[in-house]
């Protein structure tokens, strides 16, 4: 067994979660969501961004907008669809679920 | 020092080193190649590639005046390279669909995406950053970069090796059969995935579209072996080239080269010839910038050297990854197959089928074409090279043969007729052979000409030039329009033996018997006789052997000449000089006769008419073999000399030649007798008729039993003798038959031929 992949994995797991839950607190540009997760300690990449953004976008999840910019081309902003919002809701739960059973087991000692 | 460019970068003008560009392109395509299978690919690169060009504009905002190497690199390293992607590719996007897996650790869109489903996407994530670093070990079939169901894509990762290596391996395998069902069943039975190129064939074989004279392949595999471009096409070319000049030349002098070439170059040629055309089907072009990189070979440079190190990293890690997941993967992958292996074949059969006809219908079209442009090429050069031979063994014939440069003064009449053919001549010959030089060179050398007018003038000029030919043409046959002939009787000594001689004279004149003339043997069909500076020596003589009525022998002389008018028919007719000398039994009759230039050449025509009393013999020597016949009738019409020679009479209303006249064997002594023309011998020794290899007896009776043709026994009273029907008969035909209408064409347009290039 190798702890990279299973680092990786745990890592995998919770990035959607994330992510969303970065876009609920209000409408955000991709480089913003990097640098809030930066902020709170969870380093992503923006070549994962960019896919796992449109993928969302894809499903019905996300939706975007165009904002002009001063500077050059404008910009897509993110925001959560309805349809989001329920997953991100159900997603929640699982972590919840999830959390509270890890904390369980790793608790007793 | 080093180049820049400006690129138009999503709207933002960016000053870039032209190093950093390629490095640019080079991540793009990696991009490319990692998101190839995913739905929301190119919105995906556009986002990407958009926030490159934000951060490359702040760059420039602050105070760079270019972006250079380590700019792109740096930005490259915080958006991070495919293979460091966490969301792993998805080849059907079912973003988002009920997590049904439970909270298992499917992430990105990967979420429905188990069971029945089943592609191999739901298990990709233990290999979502690895992916280019795909286990050596399992081989599938590569949905990307696949010419017909990937096959040869997918073996060459699993083998690491150049896809065209394998490709190319594979159509050395289709020509035994073999191959073809093997490839059937890889398609059949391989998974597929969506396959990078591995980091190890840094260096493919493309061919390059830039530098190309047909295809671009000779250039490819310069580029890729570090050699000029002109070597490779020289391979290609010459042993084409060679063959083709060694085999016209074989057949020129074929004494000299008929050994020689044929083998070597010609089995090369072929060789070369098909391995081009494959090539050009196989190789891919290099259009992009990564892609020419790749054709030329490795950078050597930092950026390859860190290419190689980070693959060789990514190798081991893979490796290591494999060993723990694969027994897991195997366990679930059988228990997916199970259920969905049926379904997934036959989605996989009919995209595949549908995208492997969408292909091949361009595919095959591209092979059509490319087959079409080739032959055509070939046949063009073919086209262009037997031109220049044919000037070029005309232009040696004219000149070593002095005596044939003149032959054209006896043909052409006229300052008309001289410029029609010297200008009929050029155009037809020269232009065409000019025209391809010129495109030839304009081809090679790169040149591109603004108008095409150049290529009108030819044409134009060319049709000229057939237009004068085909007038030159209706000129010359006008010559030949009337016939007329005149006619001498020769006053002959009754010879003292009862028998008359007939030999004809061997003038001293240099004959022409160049065999070597395009390997005919010209002394043995030619109609004339010999050349000289100022006149033709013709032989166009025939003996006809008769009956006389009286007690004496006789010789008549005609001497017949077309024209174009019966006046000048006459007139060319009587020049004819032809003299007959007589010693006792010997009659000597010239062996042939001249034609100066001022006479031209009318097809004259002399016909010896000697009459035979009964009982009398005659015997013509052999050198009355030298004479030949031309006959050239334009108008297919039998025009008749008079009511005796009824030369065209010969041929009946089949065509078949009818013995109207005496046919008789040089050498061979004859005797008239009442019913015609005997061999000497036959009367004389009457009892060796019984031998077996003359069949007389028994033809005569089968003779008279031909129920066809009881009208032509006896027509005017005479007795028509019927030689003997032997198969080898030698000079009497040769020199009694006359060449009928189609031989005479051919011999005109071979006359015209040869004096027109003279």
């Amino acid at each position: 067994m190798n702890i990279e992949n299973t680092q990786s994995q745990m890592r995998k797991g919770i990035l959607e979660f994330c992510i969303l839950s970065v876009i609920r607190r209000g409408e955000a540009y991709p480089s913003d969501i990097v640098e809030e997760m930066k902020g709170a300690n969870l380093n992503i990449l923006e070549g994962t961004l960019y896919p796992l953004l449109t993928r969302l976008k894809n499903a019905d999840m996300l939706t975007y907008r165009w904002v002009e910019s001063n500077s050059g081309p404008p910009r897509k902003y993110f925001s959560l669809t309805p349809k989001g919002e329920t997953f991100y809701g159900e997603l929640q739960a699982t972590w919840n679920e999830l959390s509270n059973a890890v904390h369980a087991l790793t608790q007793k000692i | 020092m080093k180049k820049i460019i400006n690129i138009n970068f999503h709207s933002r003008v960016i000053p870039i080193e032209e190093t950093a560009y390629e490095i640019l392109q080079q991540y793009v395509e990696s991009l490319r190649r990692y998101f190839a299978n995913e739905e929301g690919r190119d919105e995906i690169i556009s986002d990407i590639e958009n926030r490159f060009s934000e951060l490359f504009a702040d760059k420039l905002k602050k105070g760079a005046v270019c972006i250079t190497d380590e700019d792109v690199n740096a930005t490259i390293a915080s958006m991070g390279r495919p293979e460091e992607f966490e969301g792993e590719p998805e080849p059907s996007a079912h973003a988002g669909a009920s997590g049904a897996a439970g909270g298992a650790g499917t992430t990105g869109a990967g979420a429905g995406t188990g069971g029945a489903s089943g592609t191999s996407g739901g298990f990709q994530q233990g290999y979502g950053p690895y992916s280019t670093a795909e286990e050596p070990r399992r081989l599938y079939r590569a949905s990307n970069d696949k010419v017909l169901g990937g096959v040869c894509a997918g073996l060459a990762h699993y083998l690491k090796l150049d896809p065209v290596v394998v490709r190319l391996i594979f159509v050395f395998l289709f020509f035994t059969g073999a191959g073809f069902l093997l490839y059937i069943i890889m398609w059949a039975v391989l998974p597929t995935r969506s396959l990078t190129a591995s980091p190890a064939s840094r260096k493919r074989l493309y061919r390059n579209p830039d530098d190309r004279v047909i295809a671009g392949v000779a250039s490819g595999l310069a580029a890729y072996l570090h050699i000029d471009v002109w070597i490779p096409r020289l391979v290609f070319a010459l042993p084409i080239l060679l063959g083709v000049v060694t085999s016209i030349f074989s057949n020129i002098w074929w004494h000299a080269f008929r050994y020689n070439g044929h083998f070597i170059f010609n089995g090369f040629g072929g060789t070369f010839f098909i391995a081009y055309i494959i090539l050009w089907i196989v190789l891919p072009e290099a259009t992009t910038a990564p892609e020419k990189l790749e054709m030329r070979g490795e950078k050597i440079d930092l950026e390859s050297i860190k290419n190689t190190v980070k693959s060789d990293l990514e190798t081991l890690k893979g490796r290591a990854k494999e060993m723990g997941t694969e027994m897991s993967e195997r366990m679930q992958q059988f228990g997916r197959e199970m259920g969905s292996s049926i379904r997934q074949g036959a989605q996989n059969i009919s995209s595949d089928v549908g995208y492997a006809a969408r292909k091949s219908g361009t595919g095959i079209g591209h092979a059509i074409g490319v087959l079409f442009k080739a032959f055509f090429l070939v046949i063009a050069g073919l086209v262009a090279f037997a031109l220049i031979m044919a000037l070029i063994g005309l232009a040696f014939g004219a000149f070593s043969n002095q005596g044939l440069v003149d032959l054209k003064g006896y043909v052409l009449d006229g300052f008309w007729q001289n410029t029609l053919a010297w200008a009929s001549f050029i155009l037809c010959l020269v232009v065409p052979v000019v025209a391809l030089l010129t495109w030839l060179i304009r081809r090679v050398t790169g040149m591109r000409s603004r108008r095409h007018y150049l290529g009108y003038v030819f044409a134009s000029l060319w049709v000229i030039g057939i237009i004068c030919a085909v007038v030159l043409a209706g000129m010359f046959v006008n010559n030949f329009r009337a016939r007329a002939h005149s006619e001498e009787d020769f006053s002959l000594q009754q010879p003292s033996s009862g028998n008359l001689i007939i030999k004809a004279h061997q003038p001293l004149v240099r004959d022409y018997y160049d065999d070597w003339w395009f390997g005919e043997g010209w002394h043995r069909h030619g109609f004339f006789y010999s050349l000289s500076e100022d006149s033709i020596l013709l032989n166009t003589v025939q003996i006809k052997v008769l009956k006389s009525d009286d007690a004496s022998y006789h010789l008549r002389i005609l001497r017949g000449s077309y024209g174009s008018n019966a006046n000048s028919a006459l007139e060319h007719a009587r020049q004819i000089s032809f003299n007959v000398t007589q010693a006792d039994s010997v009659v000597e009759l010239p062996g042939g006769f001249p034609i100066t230039r001022d006479q031209k050449f009318r097809n004259q025509q002399v016909i010896v008419a000697v009459y035979i009393p009964v009982g009398k013999k005659i015997l013509l020597d052999n050198s009355v073999k030298r004479y030949d016949w031309l006959n050239l009738n334009f108008n297919r019409q039998h025009i008749r000399w008079d009511n005796s020679w009824r030369n065209d009479e010969d041929y009946d209303d089949e065509g078949f030649l009818r013995n109207d006249n005496y046919y008789w064997d040089a050498g061979v002594q004859y005797v008239m007798t009442a019913s015609g023309l005997q061999r000497a011998e036959d009367i004389e020794h009457p009892e060796l008729r019984e031998k077996p290899e003359r069949p007389q007896p028994a033809d005569r009776p089968e003779k008279k039993e031909r129920p066809e043709q009881p009208e032509k026994a006896n027509p005017d009273g005479r007795y028509h003798y019927q030689p003997p029907a032997r198969s080898n008969r030698d000079s009497a035909p040769k020199t009694t038959t006359m060449i009928s209408t189609p031989h005479s064409g051919y011999l005109v347009l071979s006359l015209f031929g040869i004096t027109l290039f003279s």
